[in-house]
């Protein structure tokens, strides 16, 4: 065989190759997610004829745990390491901004990149040393490392110990004063949901995936699996930390139990089950169930021993009974409706 | 030079009572090869069972044990059935059921924080808050009592795990479910009934806890990582293991306490369980580092 003839081949498989993605593309309803995001763009023209600041405030508290979730599954949901101490770097990214923000006053909107590049450091070296064990031995080193870090934020005077430190609110009038946060939260949510998209079709999320499956077959078919989940473990860390920078500026203080407290770490792993680890869409449907579910039972029982006993049902049940979250399940029934199709 | 003593004292009183908090996570695990995070929930319903027997009936904590442990039993029993027989053929067997378990710990812990508040409790007999001195040390009477109840449960335990036909049925399928099940144990009934005397161990060792330290039902969460850092230094499985553990680091704990301070104490557990999972992650009397 000469070497024109490999080239034809390649050439022609290259060809074929698209047309297949052409096709693939032709039943993705990408216009779906971009609408979505046109809305909320447009959303907080509704303050110009009323009061919807509580509907923008359960949309930007979607839009953060769209990120946090997302984020989250870089790592639970693509790699398979199931991780309960996430919002540690939640912590880490809502401290480092809130610092800067209350000694230099430089805003956490434009902190953020850099509070989720902490973060990720951060996750970056916790990664190296928690992620050569797996399995259950790697979720309790995450629980651990919730318990170590908010002994360590509790007892470290120039962050303000178990008080916290609280941050000046902006100056803007109570109609307007969300909006800075809203859009901030509503560019990382369409960031973070992108940047999942792009890991899921990458080289880097196929060989993620293969971890997921099998992790010694995956190293051996040539996979550097100990840089990949030490990446994904970065990459993951970096959005979480970013989601919490602003976070923290829009509750106006910081303090350990607004960011170390169970309901964050396992609301973001919930929100991954509900919607369907490993899927793009997935955390979205998710956050957008689970804040809804927590705005129902505040609401109407207002008490959050209540909320977490209901918050433990609903995950169990859904372990039991829809293991592949909702997207996952109807995917596998093939009735997931082509709009919710983002992967 | 006393002090040191008193500190080892201490220590060594604080082990016992976590030796049992650790022996039926230790139990559960090694034969269904489950992580129990609920577990230390569980010990809190035992402490409540205890604490209303001993606010409303003035009984003593010691002596509802049995009925914390029959109760919590029968509760383990429930759980099994409902809950964790239909996750024996999932794929993804321990994620899952570490999943489920930490879902059931928050549903323990709202129920509890429901229908009792997040109020500190204590139960308070006699002996609690006495102490027997030897020279200058003093041994609290409390934890001293609970220590040995505590050691003495183990030791039926152990007993009848390594004397009785079906303790060596369940040690048998600890060491290897699939031999096991070849030679005729029913390995599901030997699931059964150890979970369900893991989850008695719990509730026996909250009566213990109920007049140990004081408590409220968020409060597992601290003792999930104690707990774990207890069966992971010990060997996942290994009883053994988990009662020494429990000794060793309630000991280094009470000394990190007396050099640096109380808070500093409980970050020893949470530090030694990040050190043995990545330094030796099969524990001190693991057999093999399966997990790792």
């Amino acid at each position: 065989m000469s070497d024109t003839e490999t080239f034809d081949i390649l050439e022609q498989r290259k060809a074929y190759n698209a047309t297949l993605t052409q096709a693939a593309d032709k039943t993705r309803a990408t216009w779906f997610p971009v609408v979505v995001l046109l809305l909320l763009l447009a959303m907080p023209a509704l303050q110009f004829v009323g009061n919807y600041n509580y509907l923008l405030h359960l949309l930007l508290f979607t839009l953060s745990y769209v990120v946090i979730a997302s984020g989250w599954n870089i790592l639970g949901g693509f790699a398979g390491y199931i991780s309960l101490g996430h919002n540690v770097f939640f912590a880490v990214g809502g401290y480092f901004a809130g610092m800067m923000f209350a000694r230099l006053g430089i805003s956490t909107l434009i902190l953020a990149p850099l509070a989720g590049l902490v973060a990720g450091l951060l996750g970056y070296l916790i990664g190296l040393i928690t992620l050569r064990v797996r399995g259950p031995s790697f979720i309790i080193s995450s629980l651990a490392l919730v318990m170590i870090f908010r002994i360590f934020f509790e007892n470290w005077e120039f962050v303000g110990g178990a008080a916290g430190v609280s941050l000046k609110a902006n100056d803007l009038t109570v109609q307007w004063a969300k909006l800075p946060y809203y859009y901030g939260f509503l560019v990382m949510a369409a960031f973070t949901v992108w940047v999942s998209y792009r890991i899921k079709h990458s080289k880097f999320g196929l060989g993620l995936r293969a971890i997921s499956k099998d992790e010694i077959k995956a190293e051996s078919a040539g996979i550097d699996t100990r840089f990949y989940k030490v990446l994904a473990f970065a990459i993951s860390a970096f959005f979480v930390g970013m989601a919490g920078a602003v976070w923290g500026e829009y509750l106006t203080y910081i303090r350990p139990n607004i960011f170390l407290t169970v309901l964050i770490s396992v609301n973001m792993v919930l929100i991954c089950i509900l919607g369907g680890k490993g899927t793009i869409a997935g955390p979205v449907i998710g956050a957008i169930l689970i804040v809804a579910f927590n705005e129902f039972f505040v609401a109407t029982l207002g008490a959050s021993e209540i909320n977490i006993l209901a918050t433990g049902l609903i995950m169990m049940i859904c372990l039991m009974f829809f293991p592949l979250g909702i997207v996952g399940t109807l995917a596998k029934h093939r009735k997931l409706p082509r709009f919710l199709d983002w992967d | 030079m006393a002090d040191l003593i008193q500190i080892l004292v201490l220590g060594l009183a604080l082990g016992g009572v976590y030796a049992l908090m650790g022996a039926g996570l230790s139990l559960v695990f090694g034969v269904m090869r489950i992580v129990n995070l609920a577990h230390p929930s569980l010990i809190m319903l035992g402490a409540y069972v205890a604490y209303w027997a001993f606010r409303l009936g003035g009984i003593d904590p010691m002596i509802i044990l049995p009925v914390a442990l029959v109760i919590l039993a029968a509760t383990g029993v429930l759980l099994y059935k409902l809950v964790f027989e239909r996750e024996a053929r999932s794929a993804q067997y321990s994620e899952m059921t570490v999943l489920l378990t930490f879902a059931l710990a928050m549903v323990v812990e709202g129920a509890l924080g429901t229908a009792f508040t997040n109020t500190q409790r204590v139960t308070s007999p006699d002996y609690a808050t006495d102490a027997f001195f030897i020279s200058s040390v003093f041994i609290p009477k409390g934890q001293l009592y609970a220590g040995i109840v505590s050691l003495s449960i183990i030791s039926a335990l152990a007993l009848f795990l390594k004397y009785s036909a079906f303790g060596n049925a369940i040690r048998a399928t600890t060491q290897n479910r699939d031999a096991a099940e070849l030679l005729g144990v029913n390995v599901n009934f030997v699931g059964l009934v150890s979970f369900a005397i893991g989850i008695g161990l719990a509730g026996a060792a909250g009566a213990l806890v109920s007049f140990v330290f004081s408590f409220f039902p968020a409060k597992h969460w601290e003792w999930i990582a104690v707990l774990m850092s207890l069966v992971v230094l010990g060997g996942m499985g290994s009883i053994l293991g988990t009662v020494l553990a429990a000794f060793i680091l309630s000991v280094v704990a009470a000394f990190v306490g007396f050099f640096f301070g109380a808070t500093w104490s409980t970050l020893t557990f949470f530090v030694a369980l990040f050190v043995v999972l990545l330094v030796r992650p099969q524990g001190l009397f693991g057999e093999k580092p399966e997990l790792a």
